[in-house]
């Protein structure tokens, strides 16, 4: 593949920084300027971004995007994602958040192209530019008479545009894609088994590599022989660099029979915490406590209150258990790594590969494959492992997790801790708040999102700690937003319970915030809250919630018997603002919804001196089709307000909803998760 | 050995202990049938050997020689998709669509004995597969409307 830059076919670039927002921010800085958009001699439209697909559709929500502002049918816009030499950088920022400012800077750069397509053709036609419009895919004066085709009008052209400050993007009222349900554009290569993922990539010279791992976190390689291994016909070379060893072969069950072969004495850490023991050591192990926010005056909100309830919480470590197993290839060119794998953050990746073995950024090559799911995990880790083989052995080598790796090395969502003491006066308001968290992991930003609280209370405390993990923590859809909610939703049903008020009205007693408050009085509105029957074994419960810049609330429906619970019904309240395209939006929530539910009712890794004990989906429950329940969401969102995500939010609210509606149900609190087998 | 797959046959030089999956992924480069666990579980690997949604991660490559074996790829009647696959796309049944094989395939074994299952059937014909992306809702709804008795599809795709 050539780069784009050097293609000699497109008649249009527009070049800018991969990032806007509408006022400078820190948070998401717009990046070094590189080609967003380019229409070659055809008229086909390419976009370019740092960001990958997996599976949240957006490749398809951008080609709407650009289609829009363009006035292209949606099948001539190509969207190119996630490979390093191809595409703008996109550092640091991942997740649902930082997607939107993406997405309009393709519109502003479309609308770039727009406007430069239109001068072209009134210089052409010698008319204003005011007396023209565009529509698919050529430019059309307003008196009928004939239009220019864009490819027409670029023929022998070589334009560089950057995008100005300010442009004209199109209104909601004139998209003819955005906003609408609509067919994925990658949907044809996924039915027909042709999308190819990770684990399908194939290179020329291609061998296998099988990695000999630990019999836990932390044990050390004291004695090993591998004559066996190395015996085993088809097998390439065992390559050992201290702990690290590995199998090459010519095929990738010869190389997992080999690593098998292989003799191997280990010492195990001893001092590590097991799933029985770990909730309290959470604590004892932990840093101190960073103040997210302190406001008001604690002592005096406790003494103004007519009630204090104090509780702790734990939420075990889960699974990200995505359904393709972590894979990557890579091949050395001389100096040069070239990388396929199915990480979300291609640019990170490169940049780690690249300290990892002294290269340049600029030697290091990342294509983001399809991605078999993701959720947050997928770390560079197995192409590193691949990398070093490929090198060792001087051949393209692919390194395929199969699932019980992917359950025992790949990371997993942290384990966390919460102690919550709250005080409330008599009418049900919150007079107090103090929240600790204790989140496994080496540092506490993942724990930190999502522990706020959005009612309303002035005096308040939220501290979070990292604590040591015994198992590799990672990132999972909205990182800690969904553990921290289950702490804080669950406490204010306790609340509730304990005042005897209703959850919904005791929540709203507490939350004037502008877009939650709507997004719950519409989510209960559709559940049928104040209308809804007690009948034995039925719970109901209710949760809200706050994610990368999206609002939720969620109502739920629970039957528990026989020491089996099901979730029969949900109601999602979600506000995303202007909702892009509901079809994805919906798919996403829904995803999420489910995914959230499992670890509500069944999921936890079980683990003992740092050896994972249920490493296979047949000792790991995650949801199957049978447990679907119906769920119907309700967009609350203004279309004046700018897109936010929709593939974490959906998940903070919906496990506490669920805890909420099980002790409904039974009218026993629940305060550590999963709740199936405390039944 | 002789397999037969997708109405070619081909050829394979293979020992005794390795599967099906892995021959049709790496000998034959037909990776549209997944590998998710490799033990029987998530239904990714699911092909159809005389008729029969099976799993191909624990199914000998040596006792599916000379029957008819069909996959993912083998589906489509040249580019006019099979109805469950054409249901799956309109539907959008997927997101990182890492599952959708194994599902369509036990989809179509449904649909030929039962063209019109409820909900209920289908929700037990489907039940050891996973889909971690949790596009269950929709499966059961593209599912529903490529048989017999299709309901309308409420508010998501269209
Ligand atoms: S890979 Fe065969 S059932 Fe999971
Ligand atoms: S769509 Fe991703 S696993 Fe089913």
């Amino acid at each position: 593949m050539s780069r784009q830059n050097a293609d000699p076919d497109i008649a249009l670039k527009v070049v800018g920084a991969p990032r806007w927002t509408p006022e400078p921010d820190p948070r998401t800085p717009p990046g070094d300027p590189a080609t967003l958009l380019t229409i070659d001699s055809d008229g086909v439209v390419s976009a370019f971004s740092g960001k990958v697909e997996y599976g949240q559709g957006i490749r398809n929500g951008f080609a709407m995007e650009i289609a829009d502002e363009l006035d292209v049918g949606v099948d001539s816009v190509q969207i190119v994602l996630g490979d390093t030499d191809l595409v703008p950088q996109d550092r640091g920022t991942t997740g649902s958040a930082s997607t939107r400012t993406v997405g309009i800077q393709l519109r502003r750069a479309a609308a770039t192209a727009r406007r430069a397509l239109i001068d072209l053709a009134a210089t052409r036609l010698e008319v204003s530019a005011g007396s023209l419009k565009t529509r698919d895919g050529q430019v059309v004066p307003d008196d009928g008479s004939a239009g220019v085709r864009y490819a027409d009008l670029l023929s022998g052209n070589s334009l560089t545009l950057d995008i100005p400050d300010v442009v004209q993007v199109k209104a909601v009222e004139e998209f003819q894609l955005m906003g609408r349900p609509a067919r994925r554009i990658d949907a044809v290569s996924r039915v027909t088994g042709a999308a190819k993922y990770a684990q399908d990539v194939v290179v020329s010279g291609m061998l296998y590599g099988k990695i000999l791992r630990p019999p836990s976190y932390g044990a050390k390689l004291r004695q090993i022989d591998t004559t066996r291994a190395e015996r085993v016909s088809g097998v390439v070379s065992v390559v050992q660099d201290g702990d690290f060893v590995g199998v090459v072969a010519e095929r990738e069950d010869v190389a997992e029979y080999a690593v098998e072969a292989i003799r191997a004495r280990w010492e195990e850490s001893r001092d590590t915490a097991s799933d029985w023991n770990i909730p309290a050591l959470l604590k004892e192990r932990a840093e101190d406590l960073t103040a997210l926010r302190e406001g008001g005056d604690l002592g005096a909100g406790f003494g103004s209150a007519d009630r204090v309830f104090e509780n702790t919480y734990y939420v075990p470590y889960v699974s990200n258990a995505q359904m393709e197993p972590s894979a990557s290839v890579a091949r050395w060119d001389g100096d040069h790594l070239t990388i396929w794998s199915a990480n979300r953050g291609p640019f990170a990746e490169r940049d780690s590969l690249a300290e990892m073995f002294g290269l340049d950024t600029s030697q290091v090559r990342v294509t983001a494959a399809e991605i078999g799911g993701s959720f947050g995990t997928k770390t560079p880790t197995v192409s590193y492992e691949a990398a070093r083989l490929a090198k060792a052995v001087d051949a393209p080598v692919r390194v395929s997790y199969n699932r019980a790796e992917e359950f025992s090395w790949s990371t997993v969502r942290p384990a966390a801790t919460f102690e919550i003491k709250s005080g409330v006066d008599a009418d049900g308001n919150i007079m107090a708040w103090d929240y600790a968290a204790f989140h496994a992991g080496e540092n506490a930003f993942r724990g930190k999102r999502g522990a706020d609280i959005l009612y309303d209370v002035d005096n308040v405390r939220i501290g979070v700690a990292a604590s040591e993990s015994p198992l590799q923590s990672g990132s999972y859809r909205s990182l800690g937003g969904a553990t921290n909610h289950f702490a804080r939703e669950v406490h204010m049903d306790e609340i509730a319970v304990g005042l005897g008020l209703d959850p919904l009205e005791f929540r709203l007693r507490n939350l004037t915030h502008d877009r939650l408050r709507p997004c719950l009085i519409a989510a209960a509105e559709a559940f049928g809250w104040a209308t809804r029957q007690k009948r034995p074994g039925v719970g109901y419960g209710m949760a809200i919630g706050y994610d990368a810049g999206s609002f939720t609330a969620q109502c739920v429906e629970v039957l528990v018997e026989n020491g089996e619970a099901r979730v029969t019904r949900v109601v999602v309240g979600f506000d995303c603002g202007l909702v892009v395209n509901p079809d994805g939006a919906r798919n996403q929530i829904e995803g999420s919804i489910i995914m959230g539910m499992g670890t509500a009712l069944w999921e936890a890794v079980e683990f003992d001196g740092g050896r994972v004990l249920n490493a296979g989906f047949a000792r790991y429950r995650v949801p199957r089709i049978a447990d679907t329940p119906e769920i119907e969401v309700v967009f609350t969102g203004g279309d004046d307000v700018p897109s936010s995500g929709a593939g974490e939010p959906g998940i903070v609210a919906i496990a506490p909803a669920i805890a909420n509606a099980v002790r409904d149900a039974t009218g026993t609190a629940i305060q550590e998760l999963p709740i199936v087998p405390r039944l | 050995m002789h397999l037969k797959v997708n109405d070619e046959s081909h050829e394979v030089t293979v020992d005794v202990e390795r599967t099906l999956l892995s021959v049709l992924r790496h000998e034959l480069g037909l990776t549209g049938t997944k590998y998710g666990c490799g033990e029987g579980n998530c239904g990714a690997c699911t092909v159809l050997i005389d008729g029969e949604a099976t799993r191909s991660c624990i199914t000998p490559v040596t006792s599916a020689g000379g029957r008819d074996i069909t996959t993912i790829e083998g589906l489509a009647d040249g580019d006019t998709l099979h109805p469950v696959q054409e249901a799956f796309v309109e539907h959008t049944a997927f997101q990182c669509a890492y599952c959708t094989p194994g599902f369509i395939m036990s989809s179509t074994v449904l649909l030929d004995r039962n063209p019109a299952p409820d909900d209920e059937q289908i929700r037990s014909a489907l039940s050891g597969h996973i889909c971690r992306c949790g596009a269950y809702v929709r499966i059961l709804k593209a599912v529903k409307s490529a048989s017999s008795e299709p309901v309308q599809s409420e508010g998501g795709a269209s």
